[in-house]
């Protein structure tokens, strides 16, 4: 029982942190997650040209 | 006399900025333009680039591109 | 109904200040020309109808380098419903250069004069009536840094973006200039061009990207204009720039009244004279940078004895993290035993190796920080430009490379400010070898634990330097052998030195913080679990066979027999001449390229073997007696209870802190080894983001896979030097 909620937990974290990149990454930020929207390259980082 | 010839201290008004081209056009846009005057502040530490005081702020050039500007003191 | 203001402006003359003012986003600002490299959007904070664009700086519509393009490309094509023209008063002729530019566009336009402060105390008074009068258009004066006048400033330009009523034409051009002026705007509007006027001055000016807008027959028409009026050999943009200087300073002479006349040295000035001097100007620079490596990572700080702030700080984070797994660990009692693993061994373990350093990079960070918005960094590229030269490349393309110690994404789009392609090319390249913020981890870990004994300050300190020496050297070998021509310049504003606000550092912190939690909970999570998932299994755990062959029923493998491990194995022997040809290093840099920061995670998952009694014993059964009487064991038996003390104080190096890896020195054995390891992690491929970045700013595959295939090599070939000449010397 408790390795289900402890793998639940895990699970849920790792789906987040994948859906937050690739949301990410849509939305045209990197993936490298280096504090992007404060670099000098703002909002073009990530983006195709 | 040339830009790249004048001491550090030393002021003088410009006279002409050599060949045209895109540089010629980026050392006119930053305010080297014939009749303006220009000071030398100062040498950098290894000789090169040169600091200059043009229109009241600071600008750096390379002796190369020093050499360009006609310059009477 | 939603309106777009534009801020343009010199370089360095205070746009992203006022952007963050604007929109109470918290974009990076800095203090040397060309922080802003792209065009960044937000909406005013007060009415969210407003959409406010931060545009690159430039001095002239006439762009030399791609971030001006960037700019000039948004307010002629895009056409924004008001520009907001800011104009540093300290150095108002030159930046009313742009400004009669922008005007000249046809777009509404107000004028925002800034660095009022610095002006006021000079001692000059700039007439804001007289100059709105002269140019047709609303002139506030603002101080964007302490937030002065924004308010009024806004309410002028949204009035100006609702009327929609384009600037008055100004007389700035003689009679015989304006005659070839309209003469050419007629063809254009004859031809149903657009922006008549502009593109008018435009063609006169020979501007190459204006002239490839228009058609073969409309040029020579316009080179025949030129001719007729100013003979064949005209040079019309001298013609040009020339008379909007005139114009400019009558305009100045007539608004502006200087306090003192002539060039009057500024506190600044004073400064600068013992920054830049002659003699001290180099051994400054190298003391600077000494003292940004041991605030960051001493435990001998300024030979005081005690811990630099980026060590006392890495304390407290370990101590909290620890507590943190101590309490995890008990929560896990019930569950099995891989499951336990999972949690402790690989998360915590794993993005706690990294957390306790991420101190070290936060205060380096923000010392850079310090030094680029003082002003300072602009006068390192003017003090070493003569260097970067002789070897090929402009003193401007050191700032690039210093943005690199904070992290090479930024560095590599800040190429953009270097004017020659050649510069842009050899610099992307050269971003990749600098020292992120993520690759500091790797070198306090390796000092901590193996090179212990030794002046941990100046082993990193050391690093750094190498690689802008490897740098400098790989510069040079690209402009004899690949990139052969090419000139570049250097010519630079030398902005004035500036105390940088406590809010702009504050900013330069928590950004860098941020973004480390979002490294830490997307790209770095997914590697813990993935590497302990590959170090943990093999095909055992799935077909039945570990769990009858281990005693306790687990799954898990020895680490020996894991996915990894043969892995590694595979990739090991390429990096045997390098001194650390085992699985277990390999995989760690292969780890590396996903982010740097894994190299760290992944010693921490792949070395935290407990010290037990068993290790111990089978350790020191390799050694003679007489040997082990040597090491401490009195009379030299080997002893269990004497072992650990024994192991801690002479086998690992002495001093080895918590960090320390112990086990890290069984498979890289020499110093040389350990200092190779982080050369081959400094200069060899960044991580992914950092290559996208590069493909970015080198447009094809093919360019991008070349500069990655330099850094291999480069890698490779020192770390090999570093090995074999480590190993003779030391």
């Amino acid at each position: 029982m408790a390795d289900i909620i402890v793998l639940v937990i895990v699970g849920v974290c790792l789906a987040g942190s994948i859906a937050y990149t690739v949301r990410n990454k849509k939305r045209g930020g990197s993936s490298c997650g280096c504090g992007c929207s404060g670099c000098s390259g703002g909002s073009c980082c990530g983006k195709k040209e | 006399m040339t830009l790249k010839e004048m001491k550090p201290g030393q002021s003088g008004k410009v006279l002409s900025i050599g060949e045209s081209g895109p540089l010629k056009r980026r050392i006119m846009d930053m305010g080297i333009t014939p009749g303006v005057s220009v000071k030398v502040i100062k040498v950098a530490p290894l000789g090169d680039p040169v600091e200059i005081n043009v229109r009241g702020y600071e600008l750096s050039l390379r002796k190369e591109e020093a050499a360009r500007i006609e310059v009477q003191v | 109904m939603s309106y777009t203001i534009a801020l343009a402006g010199n370089p360095n003359c205070g746009k992203t200040t006022l952007f963050n003012d604007l929109t109470g986003s918290r974009q990076r600002v800095g203090n040397w020309p060309g922080v802003t490299v792209d065009k960044k959007e937000g909406t005013y904070k007060k009415d969210k109808e407003i959409n406010i664009m931060d545009l690159p700086g430039t001095y002239s519509l006439s762009p030399y380098s791609a971030e001006e393009i960037i700019a000039r490309d948004y307010i002629v094509k895009e056409k924004p419903d008001a520009v907001i023209d800011i104009v540093d008063g300290t150095s108002i002729e030159r930046n009313l250069y742009l400004t009669l530019q922008i005007l000249e566009t046809g777009v509404p336009t107000v004028i925002a004069l800034n660095m009022m402060d610095e002006v006021e105390a000079r001692g000059d008074k700039i007439g804001a009536e007289k100059l709105s009068e002269t140019f047709g258009v609303p002139v506030v004066p603002v101080v964007a840094r302490n937030g002065k006048g924004i308010q009024e400033l806004m309410e002028e330009a949204v009035k100006a973006a609702k009327e929609k009523k384009p600037p008055k034409k100004l007389p700035i051009f003689d009679e015989k200039l304006q005659g070839a002026i309209d003469e050419a705007k007629k063809l254009l509007e004859d031809a149903g061009e657009s922006d008549s006027e502009w593109k008018a001055v435009k063609l006169l000016e020979n501007d190459e990207n204006v002239a490839g807008q228009v058609t073969e027959e409309l040029k020579k028409q316009i080179d025949g204009i030129v001719a007729k009026a100013y003979g064949p050999e005209a040079d019309l943009e001298a013609v040009v720039a020339d008379q909007r200087y005139q114009y400019i300073a009558k305009v100045v002479k007539n608004a502006v009244k200087k306090g003192t006349t002539g060039h009057v040295e500024t506190k600044s000035d004073k400064l600068d004279k013992i920054l830049t001097n002659r003699i001290l100007a180099l051994p400054i620079f190298a003391v600077i940078m000494y003292l940004l490596f041991a605030c960051t990572n001493s435990e001998n700080f300024l030979f005081l004895g005690i811990n630099s702030p980026g060590i006392w700080l890495a304390g407290i984070v370990e101590s909290i993290w620890e507590r943190l797994t101590d309490l995890a660990a008990g929560v896990l009692g019930g569950a099995s035993p891989w499951v336990y693993s999972l949690v402790i061994d690989g998360i915590m373990e794993g993005l706690g190796a990294i957390l306790g350093f991420i101190p070290l990079v936060l205060v380096l960070y923000i010392l850079i920080s310090f030094l680029e918005d003082c002003g300072y960094m602009a006068r390192i590229a003017f003090v070493l430009d003569r260097i970067f030269r002789r070897f090929g490349l402009s003193g401007r393309s050191f700032i690039p490379l210093l943005q690199g110690f904070g992290c090479s994404v930024p560095a590599v789009m800040a190429t953009r400010t270097l004017e020659s392609e050649k510069d842009r090319k050899i610099t992307t390249i050269l971003a990749g070898f600098m020292p992120c913020g993520a690759k500091l981890p790797i070198f306090a870990l390796f000092v901590s634990t193996l090179f212990a004994d030794s002046n941990q300050t100046l082993v990193t300190y050391s690093l750094y330097i190498f690689s802008i020496v490897v740098a400098i050297i790989v510069s040079l070998l690209l402009n004899k052998f690949v990139y052969k021509d090419g000139a570049s310049n250097f010519i630079m504003e030398l902005p004035q030195y500036r105390i940088p606000t406590l809010k702009s550092i504050l900013i330069h912190g928590w950004e860098k913080v941020k973004g480390f939690a979002v490294k830490a909970g997307t790209v770095i999570f997914v590697s813990t679990i993935l590497i302990w998932f590959l170090s943990g299994f093999n095909f055992g755990s799935f077909n039945g066979t570990n769990a009858a062959e281990n005693e306790d029923g687990s799954v898990m493998c020895e680490m020996n027999d894991s996915f990894m491990a043969s892995i590694g194995n595979v990739i090991a022997p390429v990096f045997k001449p390098l001194g650390f040809g085992e699985w277990r290093p390999a995989v760690g840099v292969v780890t590396g390229w996903i982010a740097k920061e894994n190299v760290v995670v992944t010693f921490a998952q792949l070395y935290d073997e407990d010290v037990t009694d068993e290790y111990l014993e089978e350790y020191f059964a390799q050694y003679s007696p007489e040997e082990l009487e040597e090491l401490g064991f009195e009379g030299g038996e080997y002893d269990a209870e004497a072992a650990g003390d024994i192991y801690s104080e002479s086998v690992l190096f002495e001093g080895g802190d918590e960090n320390a890896l112990p086990h890290m020195k069984d498979d890289i054995k020499t110093k040389a080894a350990a200092y190779a390891y982080m050369v081959f992690n400094l200069l060899c491929m960044p991580c992914f983001a950092a290559v996208g970045a590069m493909k970015r700013e080198l447009k094809t595959w093919k360019e991008t896979g070349k500069a990655v295939a330099v850094q291999m090599v480069t890698a490779y070939v020192v770390a090999l030097l570093v090995n074999v000449a480590g190993g003779l010397f030391l």
